[in-house]
Formats: C-alpha cells, sequence, structure tokens
C-alpha cells in the first residue's frame, strides 16, 4: 500500500465471509489490486467453518462505491462469498487516542448465558475500551466451556489492579475465571 | 553531534549486518555520545543502536534504569562494543515497539536471562549477566547490531492462541 494524505483518498470498510477454502483473501485482494485499491488495515480470521475479512480499503479520488460494489457483486456471484460495503467518514479514519494501559483480560468458566454481555457492560460502564476481542466455546458436550479473551485500553487513572477489583463481583457471581494482565507494549 | 535522527525501515542499513570496531577512538567516543543522547531524548526510550543513527558499527547502550519494567533489576547506562550473547537462558513473551519501526508492535519470544560479553569505552573486555526487561531490551539491541528487527521474530498473531488445534 502506498502512503499519501488522506484527503486524497476515498476509505470503505469491506467484510467478507464465506464458507472456508484455500483463496479467498486471494480472490479478494485479486479484485482490489486491480481496481488500483489499497488494504491499509485488515484482519481475517477463521470462525467456525467460516473465514471472515474485515478489511479498510482505500483508493484515490475520484472513485465511486458503486465500482467496487460491482466488482465483490461479481465475485460473489462466481463464488458465493457474502459481501458488505460502506463508506467510511473522515471521523472513522485513525483510532480513538487512548494513553491509558493496554491489558489483556481473560474469562473462562462453564458455559451460560450472558458471559460476553456481563463483562463488557462492567467494562464500558467503567469506561475502558476493548481494541480487540475473540470467544470460543471449548470443553465437551457434557461440559462446555466458554473462554472470553480480550484486550482493552483503560481509562486514565484505572490500574489493572483497579479493574480486577471491578471485576471481582462478578467473577463470583458468574462462577468463572477473570484475570487481568499489563501488556502495553515496551518501546526498545 | 547530539542527538541524532532515528532512521526507520526501509532505510537499508537497518537490515545490514554492523561492522565490528577495530580500535575505541574519539570518533568512537563521538558515536556513544550520540547514542545515549539520542536514547535520553527519545520518549521512554531504553536503548539504541549505531545502525539506528545512520552508523554501521556495532556499537549500542542501554538503560532500563528509568522505566518501570527495568528499575528495580538494572545495571544502570550500559555502553556496549562488539557485544555478543555468550549464554542465555529461560523465555518469555512480550510485546515488543522500536523506533525505527513506528505504529507497529508485536509478541517476540526473547530469553529472560542473558550473559553478554562486550568491550567498554576503554577497549576492555567486560562480562554482565542481565536479566528480566534489561535482557530483553540488550537483545532487541543487539539484534539491531545484526540487522534483525522484531518484525523478524514476531512469534505469534496476537490472537493465535486459540487459532491452533494442533499444539506441537
Amino acid at each position: 500500500m502506498t502512503r499519501k494524505s488522506a484527503d486524497h483518498l476515498a476509505h470503505f470498510a469491506l467484510t467478507i465471509i464465506s464458507k472456508d477454502r484455500p483463496g479467498i483473501v486471494a480472490d479478494t485482494s485479486e479484485v482490489l489490486y486491480r481496481l488500483g485499491c489499497n488494504i491499509a488495515d485488515s484482519s481475517c480470521t477463521m470462525l467456525g467453518g467460516d473465514f471472515a475479512m474485515i478489511l479498510i480499503v482505500t483508493h484515490e479520488k475520484p472513485f465511486s462505491k458503486a465500482r467496487l460494489a460491482d466488482e465483490f457483486r461479481a465475485l460473489q456471484e462466481r463464488t458465493g462469498l457474502a459481501v458488505h460495503l460502506r463508506t467510511l467518514h473522515d471521523d472513522e479514519l485513525s483510532p480513538v487516542d487512548d494513553a491509558g494501559e493496554l491489558c489483556l483480560i481473560s474469562v473462562y468458566g462453564s458455559d451460560q448465558p450472558g458471559i460476553v454481555y456481563r463483562v463488557t457492560r462492567a467494562l464500558a460502564d467503567h469506561k475502558v475500551n476493548i481494541t480487540d476481542l475473540n470467544t470460543r466455546l471449548i470443553g465437551t458436550k457434557e461440559e462446555p466451556v466458554y473462554v472470553l479473551m480480550l484486550e482493552a485500553i483503560l481509562p486514565a487513572g484505572m490500574s489493572v489492579d483497579s479493574t480486577a477489583a471491578m471485576m471481582e463481583p462478578l467473577r463470583k457471581e458468574l462462577n468463572v475465571e477473570i484475570g487481568v494482565r499489563a501488556i502495553t507494549p515496551v518501546s526498545l | 553531534m547530539p542527538v541524532q535522527k532515528i532512521l526507520t525501515f526501509p532505510h537499508p542499513l537497518l537490515k545490514k549486518r554492523a561492522h565490528l570496531i577495530a580500535r575505541v577512538d574519539e570518533h568512537i567516543r563521538g558515536l556513544i555520545e550520540d547514542l545515549v543522547d539520542t536514547m535520553r531524548a527519545g520518549p521512554g526510550s531504553v536503548g539504541v543502536a549505531a545502525p539506528q543513527i545512520g552508523v554501521s558499527l556495532a556499537a549500542c547502550v542501554v538503560d532500563v534504569s528509568n522505566n518501570r519494567h527495568g528499575k528495580e533489576n538494572n545495571h544502570g547506562l550500559l555502553i556496549m562494543l562488539n557485544p555478543e550473547i555468550v549464554a542465555a537462558d529461560g523465555s518469555a513473551v512480550m510485546r515488543e515497539g522500536c523506533m525505527s519501526v513506528p505504529d507497529y508492535t508485536g509478541e517476540v519470544e526473547r530469553a529472560t536471562a542473558v550473559t553478554v560479553k562486550y568491550l567498554n569505552l576503554h577497549g576492555e573486555q567486560q562480562t554482565v549477566a542481565a536479566s528480566g526487561f534489561e535482557a530483553v531490551a540488550i537483545q532487541h539491541e543487539l539484534d539491531h547490531l545484526d540487522g534483525i528487527l522484531f518484525l523478524d521474530r514476531i512469534v505469534s498473531l496476537k490472537t493465535g492462541l486459540f487459532r491452533r488445534k494442533n499444539y506441537q
């Protein structure tokens, strides 16, 4: 990808989900390459039997969303993947600048409804900003275990210890393990 | 020449092995001064290697004494010429960033303790046994002298932990 002033670029959020097979990324990036689009930011992973791609795509202005949509409609018809496309606004182009501690919060225990909701609601109520999250159902049919791992930026003044203390009542109520660890990158 | 500009990738010097220093002279002492000044000027910087300021010589400085991870366990300012790790033990993963690779961080596995041999500014052979964050910083800076960036050592995508069905 080439870097230029964002003013000259149209930004789009592109989401693609497909039954997993080799070649999904190649098919997608081929379309983008032929159109002259850049992949500015992306996160792609396997979820269940699907492969999910979320990409921020840019193109020199002028460029119409319709052109991108047309190309992906053709790919959709050819390969059956599901595509969603959205134009990004200027205030969505760079991440919210949070200077607080980055921490990893691990939650795991017997599967039950509401683990994700209760944990993330508690965090949101304390202005903790989630930057990454993934979940997985593991264990056996008889004893399903739910694992939630997330990374989040703590607001100014909030420490790893105070976050752990804040989660303690929830840990007891849901009877799950909750760990909070600092993972703020070290600058070398 | 005090604070120097930190080169960023793709500057070719960052991927080149630095030359060994044959003689410690005024030139080398000036280089070390620049390295220390540049390290002190960098926000939160705990080390700088000569290739990062455009000099392909095997010299680096490390000082983790002002860092929260290193303040309890350090040797203060380490000035290392022709450094070489002669023993390493343990392993731990830390998320590293580097002034030469802005806007990116990644999980890197490093030894938790290293013994490093080097020449000091008087050309005398020294040996230091470092552990914890200081050991991580030393390994990161010595990598620069070999043309290795932390990007070459990233061990996992941060979400990789759950993707593996087959553990090795």
